[in-house]
Formats: C-alpha cells, sequence, structure tokens
C-alpha cells in the first residue's frame, strides 16, 4: 500500500532494468488485438502480437545471461548492451544518434538479466521507418567508441554504488551470493566495480559479436505491422548476424540443504530480512500450481506478519520463476525475532492444515486479474511472451494461461507447496543486536518471544 | 456512443445540471446532488474495470499535530468498516473479487483504487463505499498500524535519496515543511488516536470534496447508474473545506543555503538543487513553461547534458517541476561523478545562471521537446487501469480543464513563457543546495570548499 508521489523519481535507477524471471503469462489477446502468431526466419524464431494500438514494440532477445560469462566479467553484457546506444554506429557518432531518437522521442536499449538480455525498441508507429534503421545499427553494427565507452563504464561503476545504496537491492544482492554461492546464480548482472573496471572497448566488443547469433535470439513484435513488413524487416536485420553455435539453456534446481542465516550491520533506518526456499524448473508440472500456492501464500504472510500482528510495512512473498528457480520471503521490521516466530509458525500452519477451496478458487479469479492488469502495454505483452519462450520453450503459455490455471487442483497447491518449501536461506541486513540467529536456523519452528519490560 | 448525444442524455436525466468541464473523448462527467464529481472513462482494451476516489487531503492540509495523519487515515481506510469489520474480512473480500487495491497519499491528494474483473463493477463500487464512508477506528487497530505506517518510514529512511529529499525539504519549505511532507512525523504517527482519524474524516472525506473516476470495460450510462445508486446518498458537509481551513501561503526562501549531509549507506554522493516554483493557481502558464523546460534539458543536445552527462561529470543530472496548486518545487537532481565533483557544481552553477540566455536553447530543440511531451502522452494513455491515477492528480492540483488541455497549451508554449517563467522562479533567486555522502569521501574530497554559495 503507499507509494508517496514524493518518490515517484529517480530516472536513474531505470538502468537497473530487471528482466521478468517469473514468466508471467498475459492471457491471451485482449479485446482489440488480433491473434498472435510465429514464424521462423533464417533460422531465429519471430513471435508477433498485433496490438490494436499505435505504439510499436520490438525486443531482441539473447539467451543465456549469466549462463554467458565468467564472474570475473560480470557486468560485460549489461555494459555491452549499454553501448550500442551509448558509444555510436558506424553511421552515426553517439551524439548524432541519440539526437535522431529524441527527434521522434523513440526508446532504444536494454539490459540483460538473470536468464537473457533483451534490446528493445518502442516507438510511435508513424515513426517506425526512422527507428528500425537506428534500431538494426545499433545491433549490427556498433562503434564501441573508446571515448564514449570510457564514460560509460564510469557511469556503471557510480550507478552500481547508486544501487548499493539502496537498501532492496543491498539485501537482494546479499541473498542470491549467499544462497547461490558458486553457481551461475551468484553472478550479478551489472557487475562488481572490479569487474567493470577492468573491461576494455575491444574485449566488450569481441564479447558482443559473440552472443549475438542467430542461434540465441527471438524476436518479438506487439504492434500492428502487416506481417509482410515485419518478414522483409527481420530478414534484412538477420542477413547481418552470424549463424553460432547451436545454444540450449540450462536449468539448475536450488535446494538448500539446512536452514541457514547470514547477518551483516547496516546503517539501515530498520532491519531487512530476505529468505530464500526453493522451487520447481520452469516447464515442469509444478510450475503453475507452485505460481498459485506462492501468491495464496504472500495474502496470508500479509496478513499474519502485517495485519495481525503489526511486524511489518512490506511483508512480501513471490515465486522468482527463472533458469534457477527460486521462493522469496522478504520483510523490512524493527523486530526481526517475532517476524520470524510468525512467519515459520505460518509455513508450519500450511503444511499442516494445506489451502483451502476458497483459496484456490479466488486465486485463480484474482491470478487472471492480475496476468490482465500487468499487460496491459505492448512492452509488458513483449516481455511476457519472450519470457515464455525462453524459459518454458513455449511463448503460447502467455494465451493459454486461463486454461492451464483452470486445471490446477488444491492436493496439486499443497502438494507443491510442501515439496518446495523447506529449508530456508535467511539473510540480514541491519542491527545484528536485535535479532537471535538460532530462532531462523533451529529446526522446530520457534516460539513468539516475550515482550520486554520496560522497566 | 456519440459523445454529444451521450451528455445531453445524461444531463435530460439528471436532477441538477452543471457546467460541463471539457474532457478528452470517451470521457464523461456528472456531478450527484451531494457535489460528489464523477467520471466515466471507457476503454475495452482488456475486460477490466478500475475504480478510484481521490480526496482534496494530503500534507498541504497538515500543521505539525497532523504530520504524517493523512497518510495513517489512508492505511485504516483497508482495515475495517461497517461491511468488512476487520482488516481480515476486508482482504478476504478483495479476494473474492480478484480484486488489486492499494492507495497513496501524496502532497495534494489521497486516492484509493481497486481494479477488478469488469462483471463485479457493481460489487467494487460497494466495497469502495463501505470503505470509504463508514470506516471503523479502533484503537486497538491503530495500534498496529502505527508501527506499520512508521515501518514504510523507516524504509525510505533508509535510502540516501530519500535522507538528502527530507533534509533539503525543510530548508525550502521551513515552518511549512509539513505540509509538503506526506510521510510525517514519527512521534505524531505513534500517538495518534481514533479520534484524530474522525477529525480528519469530519473535515475532508466528503462527496463534496472527492472524485469517483470509474475506468475499463464499463458502459458509461450503467456506470454513472450505479454510481448515483450507491453514492447518491453520502451527505454533503455543505462547506467547502478548503475554504473552511485555508491552507497558508508558503513563505519565500530567503537566502540560498548550500548543506553537506553525511551517511554511511550513500556509497556514491547525490546533489539537489531545489527552487520554489509556480502553481496552478497563479501562475498556470509558467506550470506549463516548467514542464517543457524540463523536457528541452532532457534532450542529449541541450547544452545542461552536454556538459555534464556527455563530458562525464555525471551519470545522470535532470531537472523536474512538480504540478501543485501549491507552490511545486523546481528540483535539480544528479549523480555526479566522485572523481570530478568539484567540476560538476561548478558547471551546475554555470549552466543555471545561462538559463534564460536568449541562444541557451534552439527553436529546434524547443519543438523537439514538445513532440517528445505529445508522444510521451500517447504512451501514458496506454495502460487503462492507470487513466484513473493521472485525471485525479490533475483534479486536485489543477482541474479537469487543465488536464484536458494540457497537451494544446504545453504546444503553444513559448520562448518567452520559458524565459518569464525561469526569470521569475530561478534565475537570481534564492535556493537550496545539498548533497549527501559518505564520510570518507567527503574527507578526501574537501566538498566543503567547493560546495558552498
Amino acid at each position: 500500500m503507499v507509494k508517496l508521489k514524493l518518490l515517484r523519481m529517480k530516472k536513474i535507477f531505470q538502468y537497473t532494468i530487471c528482466l521478468v524471471a517469473l514468466a508471467l503469462p498475459f492471457a491471451g489477446s485482449a479485446q482489440k488485438q488480433a491473434s498472435p502468431y510465429d514464424m521462423t526466419i533464417n533460422g531465429v524464431k519471430v513471435i508477433v502480437q498485433p496490438s490494436g494500438n499505435d505504439i510499436v514494440v520490438i525486443q531482441t532477445i539473447i539467451k543465456g545471461g549469466v549462463q554467458n560469462y565468467p564472474a570475473s566479467k560480470a557486468g560485460i553484457e549489461n555494459l555491452a548492451i549499454n553501448a550500442l546506444t551509448e558509444c555510436g554506429t558506424l553511421k552515426d557518432d553517439k551524439n548524432s544518434f541519440k539526437d535522431k531518437l529524441d527527434k521522434v522521442s523513440a526508446q532504444v536499449g536494454g539490459g540483460s538479466g538473470m536468464d537473457f538480455a533483451s534490446f528493445s525498441l518502442n516507438c510511435i508507429k508513424s515513426d517506425f521507418d526512422e527507428v528500425w534503421p537506428l534500431y538494426t545499427d545499433a545491433l549490427t553494427s556498433p562503434r564501441f567508441d573508446p571515448k564514449e565507452f570510457d564514460r560509460i563504464k564510469q557511469d556503471a561503476i557510480n550507478n552500481l554504488r547508486a544501487s548499493e545504496s539502496s537498501p532492496d537491492n543491498a539485501i537482494n544482492k546479499l541473498a542470491k551470493q549467499t544462497a547461490f554461492a558458486g553457481t551461475n546464480y551468484a553472478k550479478e548482472p551489472q557487475g562488481t566495480v572490479a569487474s567493470i573496471t577492468a573491461l576494455t572497448p575491444a574485449e566488450t566488443k569481441k564479447y558482443w559479436q559473440s552472443i549475438f547469433t542467430r542461434s540465441r535470439m527471438v524476436i518479438v513484435v506487439v504492434a500492428d505491422l502487416d506481417k509482410a513488413t515485419i518478414e522483409q524487416k527481420v530478414k534484412a536485420l538477420l542477413s547481418k548476424v552470424p549463424a553460432g553455435a547451436p545454444f540450449v539453456e540450462q536449468k539448475k534446481s536450488y535446494t538448500p540443504a539446512a536452514n541457514s542465516f547470514k547477518e551483516e550491520q547496516r546503517a539501515n533506518a530498520t532491519n531487512y530480512v530476505r529468505g530464500i526456499a526453493s522451487g520447481p524448473l520452469p516447464g515442469s508440472p509444478d510450475y503453475n500450481a507452485f505460481s498459485l500456492a506462492m501468491s495464496i501464500f504472500a495474502s496470508r504472510h500479509f496478513l499474519e506478519v502485517r495485519s495481525k500482528h503489526g511486524l511489518s510495512y512490506a511483508p512480501q512473498a513471490w515465486f522468482s520463476g527463472g533458469t534457477t528457480p527460486y521462493a522469496n520471503l522478504s520483510v523490512t521490521t524493527t523486530e526481526p525475532d517475532k517476524y520470524i516466530a510468525v512467519a515459520r509458525g505460518l509455513i508450519d500452519k500450511v503444511k499442516k492444515e494445506g489451502f483451502t477451496e476458497d483459496e484456490l478458487k479466488n486465486e485463480k479469479t484474482g491470478f487472471l486479474t492480475g496476468i490482465y492488469y500487468r499487460n496491459e502495454t505492448n512492452e509488458a505483452q513483449a516481455a511476457s511472451l519472450a519470457s515464455n519462450e525462453v524459459l518454458h520453450g513455449n511463448w503460447k503459455r502467455s494465451i493459454q494461461i486461463k486454461e492451464d490455471v483452470d486445471k490446477v487442483t488444491l492436493q496439486q497447491l499443497n502438494s507443491v507447496f510442501n515439496k518446495y518449501i523447506n529449508n530456508i536461506t535467511w539473510v540480514y541486513q541491519g542491527d545484528p543486536k536485535k535479532v537471535t540467529p538460532t530462532m531462523y536456523t533451529q529446526k522446530e519452528t520457534p516460539k513468539m518471544p516475550e515482550e520486554k519490560k520496560a522497566f | 456512443m456519440n459523445k454529444t448525444l451521450f451528455v445531453a442524455a445524461m444531463l435530460a436525466t439528471s436532477v441538477t445540471a452543471f457546467s460541463q468541464p471539457r474532457l478528452p473523448d470517451n470521457y464523461y462527467w456528472q456531478k450527484l446532488d451531494n457535489g460528489l464529481e464523477v467520471v466515466v472513462i471507457e476503454n475495452h482494451k482488456v475486460p477490466l474495470a478500475t475504480i478510484e476516489i481521490a480526496v482534496k487531503n494530503g500534507a498541504y492540509t497538515e500543521g505539525p499535530e497532523y504530520s504524517g495523519l493523512s497518510h495513517l487515515f489512508e492505511h485504516m481506510f483497508f482495515k475495517a468498516n461497517k461491511d468488512y469489520p476487520d482488516q481480515e474480512k476486508f482482504i478476504k473480500r478483495t479476494e473474492e473479487l480478484g480484486m488489486i487495491w492499494n492507495g497513496t497519499t501524496g502532497d495534494e491528494r489521497v486516492n484509493y483504487f481497486f481494479t477488478f474483473d469488469k462483471d463485479s463493477l457493481d460489487a467494487g463500487l460497494k466495497f469502495m463505499n463501505a470503505a470509504i464512508r463508514f470506516p471503523i477506528y479502533r484503537t486497538e487497530d491503530m495500534q498496529k498500524e502505527r508501527p506499520v505506517v512508521d515501518g514504510e518510514f523507516q524504509r525510505a529512511e533508509s535510502d540516501p535519496y530519500f535522507q538528502l529529499w527530507i533534509t533539503v525539504g525543510k530548508k525550502v519549505w521551513g515552518d511549512l515543511f509539513t505540509r509538503k511532507n506526506p510521510i510525517g512525523d514519527h512521534d505524531i504517527i505513534n500517538s495518534a488516536t481514533p479520534e484524530k482519524m474522525m477529525v480528519i474524516k469530519d473535515k475532508y472525506y466528503f462527496p463534496n470534496n472527492s472524485l469517483l473516476v470509474i475506468t475499463g470495460d464499463v458502459k458509461p450510462a450503467e456506470a454513472f447508474a450505479k454510481a448515483k445508486a450507491i453514492f447518491g446518498d453520502w451527505a454533503s458537509s455543505g462547506f467547502n473545506p478548503h475554504e473552511k481551513y485555508p491552507i497558508p501561503e508558503f513563505k519565500p526562501i530567503e537566502k540560498t543555503e548550500y548543506f553537506i549531509k553525511e551517511s554511511p549507506i550513500a556509497q556514491t554522493p547525490y546533489v539537489m538543487y531545489v527552487w520554489q516554483g509556480p502553481d496552478t493557481r497563479k501562475d498556470s502558464i509558467g506550470t506549463l513553461a516548467a514542464d517543457v523546460f524540463s523536457t528541452v534539458l532532457g534532450l542529449n543536445s541541450s547544452k545542461w547534458q552536454q556538459a555534464l552527462v556527455d563530458k562525464g561529470l555525471a551519470s545522470y543530472a535532470g531537472i523536474s517541476y512538480q504540478t501543485a496548486a501549491h507552490v511545486g518545487p523546481v528540483q535539480i537532481f544528479a549523480v555526479p561523478n566522485p572523481g570530478k565533483l568539484k567540476e560538476f557544481t561548478t558547471e551546475v552553477t554555470n549552466q543555471v545562471s545561462h538559463f534564460a540566455d536568449a541562444d541557451y536553447f534552439t527553436d529546434e530543440q524547443l519543438q523537439t521537446a514538445k513532440d517528445i511531451l505529445r508522444r510521451n502522452f500517447i504512451r501514458a494513455n496506454e495502460k487503462p487501469s492507470a487513466l484513473s491515477s493521472t485525471l485525479t492528480f490533475w483534479w486536485c492540483s489543477a482541474s479537469l480543464d487543465y488536464y484536458t488541455d494540457y497537451m494544446k497549451s504545453l504546444m503553444d508554449v513559448t520562448r518567452e513563457d520559458i524565459q518569464n517563467y525561469l526569470k521569475k522562479y530561478i534565475i537570481g533567486k534564492p535556493y537550496v543546495a545539498g548533497m549527501i555522502i559518505n564520510e570518507d569521501m567527503n574527507k578526501q574530497l574537501k566538498v566543503d570548499e567547493f560546495f558552498k554559495n
């Protein structure tokens, strides 16, 4: 509840593009939209969703994400994608390129996340013929001008530090690095100060050329453009892109062997707690049921932690359904010991008593509202098609969700919650004196701590 | 339905005819006899309906003894009412309706909004009606909600941007800072009582101080009929709250002031400069000129971006104006390059001193900025569920006519309008400049030697 308008700010943080890890569907064509279709051009799948409006969104997806580079090179993919629009093309220097985009208020740019990178075009349909050549130039003939590269490298370092100043980003980073230590998911797509500092324009350019191959690509178009136009333009683009070696995105489960707790002193005004548990792989039969289960659990978590006990403004629980899927519990609180007693008590109760038929019925209704709500824009629809294609190998999942969700039974719901919500990796930033780590790690559920007397 | 015919039909069936505000296509307006304005925005993109009630309340109505309580009141809206007497029942009902719900509190608006399946419009309106008209404030509920609201405050305080914003704000708005600070004061929040909630309700929560917007896959005539049936017996206060409880005028900033705030969580410095700008009551053209000028400065080709971002003095440097009915702030916010902090601050001062120069921007840049605003407006209208909040913001801080004419008025802004705005509010005018930085960096860079007036 409540995002104060005063905090509606900070354009600077737009660079932290968070590619949707949970492949959220958008429930089929909305009423004004024609049916989506796909076609294969030069070996690349092109997914088209007619939009019913004047906005054109095209996303070029490069599969792999953190699987594409070693930890020592973390950040290279994001920097390379940023360089596509910030370091000029063979035809235009950086200023000329950006001024041309400004003239038509086109948004061209992208970022790389855990599982894939996305380079997007968003323009008004009447400007498309002017913007498309700039978009393809950026992809196929980036200049990687060394002076501009130095500038964006420094910006990337400044932005990393700014991002680390944000307590939400800081706890997120600590949680991932703790839970996924030694695996691909411990890598930070934005990199580290050390990894970014070491990158050169030549190396970054070479890296871009190595991943920008047809074998890693998917193209998504959400626009009212006719099929022949799309085919002709995409064909011309792909004629300049090498085939590349076959690429298969790896999927890897996360299952913590025991409860664990890691704390860090941080001068926050409150304490940040994050827990990470297991989750089903994309494409597995448990996936939809677990998505619903976590959504219902999130409501119960909110009710218990905030409404009944007043322990937090922002108790949250959600499922991150990427190539390493995991469940999240998150809270900011001045009473972390009370929180863990309430949260673990709630998990026990759900495991013992299960969810109810009413909850499942309501969740199915709410889930559908949420899907329409989150996918009212072309940009969101393109992201949904892309993530379902990359993670599930099936973009049509985006439009079949109503049928898929209707099939989930109460028994499946309870079964998946029991299967995946077991041991939890907890991390904590704030005042270590306020927390009792054993309450997080002990096998049995801790009791609610007694109120301390004021005298 | 043809809009003219529709409006005529509506007026014919309404008990009292009010003058119609100007509205965009597919927007329809009616005022009920109790003073409640209702707007229906017909949009069939997705099979959802969004309802929103906005109230002219928020920080600007708060003296020190109520600082943050419009916000606490907004939280209590979601707690308990005559139909759903505790939050568990309240939330269960939202789940039954598959509803997405939220509320916000700003300087000049408090709004509550629900999105649900289009077939639940009647149920959704009844749910809204129970919450806005018949809330229950129990001491026990408030005791639980106070730490929640304070927790939201503490989350904000953990962010260096907020720490900088609030310190600058205290200096810009002086004794009246509470009227620009919706998050409020810890002590006031933590000692709030049900009686104080009732004081807010009895001052501001009336149909004649509220706007109901129904947006989405709905039929306007049906939506108006439901609104009238459900909200028609909500009694008017019989007074204009803003005449009865007038908002005091802000005093101008007396003199330019610089400050440095050390914070261990600021891993890289942030810088902010704030002036008191125009408002929609007294200088509507100034507010529009501010928006156009801010967009000009966002252009890659602008002198501002070229001097600061292109040259690597800052990763980000933007100027913005927040439209308000009661003195909107003009704010420069930047993430400077720590290695070039001195050059950055010198260059900002230099650039600001040239803002009003005849050649500071070209005619082509002015036109490009307007084109950007026009295209952004198309994009802003893409998401149906967001249309209500956009409209209510303008209703609270300007007017429906201002919103409807906004794009055309921006296109009419001249170079002279922008110069007038700059000369009246920025050039040579006192401002507050603040920097948040960690202790080590501050010592190493000796910021106080150059970040000063």
